[in-house]
């Protein structure tokens, strides 16, 4: 049953212009680099013994704040399919229980999200080749800078999906979105408990691994937390 | 007697207000169900309970037979809905709207097709349900209720908003189901002239509760006919025909005899006649069932 419902969000994230963005957040990151690195990779390169690893650190700059950013745009994308004209009485009015419905609408979107995390590591390699920053390719960085940001950020996907899903009133989720994304762009300077914190992989103790943990176990628990009372709620 | 829909004592609370209390609700098989009450009475909170959408707070809901609360997945594959206003996914094709749905029935595939034959949509198929007038949203809506072959159909108010020819046009799609599929039907409405004509059984809710549950039938006894005549000097004719010890009231210079057999009324015409009444007009003055209805519902909301 499960797999007959991703199949059916899949169908009807069509023409919504969802794919074009989950391709677009990657070509954004990468493209702010493109422009850092025309305008100045002679000093870029003088700034550090290994150019690959401080091209990657530069990347990584944006990527926790771009992934807040595509989480609020893409969970409220999958919400407004449902909420526009509160198609939730149809669908919930189905045979098929309702976890299966949340656990289908996570599903895709985690899928959407790999999928991004996917091709940035692509398009930072590509244009890592490009710039020719040295014979040998950090590729365990490489991954790592694409893909635990993206691990680390699972509890703020849980709290948008959970928030978004059960509000009428979309305001809700996109003024906690914004804040999200404002926060994350503070990282630097908001406590390490914060879970917008994380896709920066700073703490206190300088051990990126700890964010991504944190974020899979408290990303589960609010996963769970949102599908419990998604199942709990009257549908209006 | 087989009941598809019987909910016990059902009640919801949303705060301190009642939406529905006690309601017992028996839908026979093979009926058409008109479920009757003014804006707010709680029809649509019921009809999400039936549904699942809403846990009720007490009483308990049953339908072929189970328990909704323990079986709702095996009872929802038999039952087809349309509440309120119609959802749809306004970026899809009206074909694609109707297979998003088929899959999770799992019914074959040109069952889309045949649904949209039936609320004749097969032209539009491929247009997407943006671009649709709200009546072919409502039809659209019906498609996909029927698109699992459901034994019962329930729709909430599914002629609301539309125009006069909408109305008439989804009337008659309804009155065509039940012969062709043997279903058992759910209609919500808050006019009763509406489904007045194709309801078999009727149930009439205020304030959350039944107020009169019984066939469309039993209903019409309800309304008392009354002769009404005019004729002229009509106090004259009034008194004499009291003074023969006839029920009457006078109105306006015209007389109203209430639940007279039609000879009482020939004997009273004769009457007339032989006192040298002339008569101007007999006419026949029959309380619709849409006073019947209201009357019903003011008495409840003055108790």
């Amino acid at each position: 049953m499960i797999g007959k419902l991703i199949g059916i969000e899949l169908m009807k994230i069509k023409r919504k212009g969802i794919w074009f963005l989950t391709v677009l957040g990657p070509i954004g990151v990468v493209a702010l680099q493109i422009v850092n690195y025309s305008v100045r990779k002679d000093y870029l390169l003088q700034q550090s013994e290994d150019d690959w690893l401080f091209y990657l650190l530069n990347t990584s700059s944006i990527t926790p704040f771009a992934i807040i950013l595509g989480i609020v745009i893409l969970t409220s994308f999958m919400a407004s399919i449902e909420n526009e004209t509160n198609a939730w009485k149809q669908l919930v009015a189905m045979p098929v229980s309702k976890y299966s419905i949340y656990l289908s609408k996570y599903t895709v979107l985690l899928f959407l999200l790999l999928l991004s995390a996917s091709l940035l590591t692509v398009f930072t390699f590509i244009y890592g080749l490009f710039l020719d920053l040295g014979e040998v390719v950090p590729y365990r960085e490489l991954f790592m800078y694409s893909f635990y940001p993206l691990f680390a950020a699972f509890p703020v996907l849980g709290l948008q999906l959970w928030v978004s899903f059960v509000s009428t009133n979309q305001g809700i989720p996109v003024s906690i979105g914004v804040i999200g994304v404002i926060l994350s762009y503070s990282a630097y300077v908001i406590p390490d408990w914060l879970i917008w914190k994380w896709p920066s992989l700073m703490n206190q103790w300088d051990e990126p691994l700890i964010n991504v943990w944190l974020g899979l176990a408290v990303g589960f628990i609010l996963y769970f937390i949102g599908m419990l009372d998604f199942h709990r709620r009257d549908v209006k | 007697m087989e009941y598809i829909v019987e909910t016990r004592k059902l009640t919801k609370r949303f705060g301190k207000e009642f939406a529905v209390s006690d309601l017992a609700m028996k839908i026979p098989k093979g009926e058409i169900y008109g479920f009757l009450g003014p804006n707010g009475a709680g029809k649509t909170t019921t009809i999400r309970m039936l549904l699942g959408l809403m846990q009720p707070t007490a009483g308990s809901v049953r339908i072929f037979g189970s328990d909704l609360k323990k079986d709702r997945i095996n009872i929802l594959k038999k039952v087809g809905s349309l509440v309120e206003n119609p959802s749809y996914y306004p970026h899809l094709t009206a074909a694609e709207n109707l297979e998003v749905l088929r899959k999770i029935y799992g019914t074959e595939k040109n069952r889309v097709n045949e649904v949209l034959e039936i609320v004749r949509l097969s032209d539009v198929a491929n247009k997407k349900v943006k671009g649709f007038s709200l009546g072919m949203k409502q039809r659209l809506g019906i498609a996909a209720a029927l698109l699992n072959r459901p034994e019962l159909l329930i729709l909430d108010e599914p002629t609301n908003g539309l125009d006069p020819s909408g109305i008439i046009e989804i009337r008659n799609l309804i009155k065509r189901l039940p012969s062709i599929y043997g279903m058992t039907i759910v209609i919500s409405s808050h006019l009763l002239s509406e489904i007045d004509q194709i309801a078999t059984t009727v149930g009439i809710v205020s304030k959350g509760k039944m107020i009169f549950q019984d066939s469309i039938d039993v209903m019409r006894t309800f309304s008392k006919q009354s002769v009404v005549v005019k004729v002229n000097e009509s106090e004259k004719a009034w008194r004499s025909l009291m003074a023969k010890g006839i029920q009457g009231e006078l109105h306006d210079g015209k007389i109203l005899l209430v639940d007279k057999t039609d000879q009482e009324i020939a004997a009273i015409i004769r009457n007339l006649v032989q006192n040298g009444h002339d008569i101007y007009r007999v006419e026949e003055d029959k309380r619709s069932l849409e006073d019947i209805f209201l009357q019903m519902t003011a008495e409840e909301e003055r108790v």
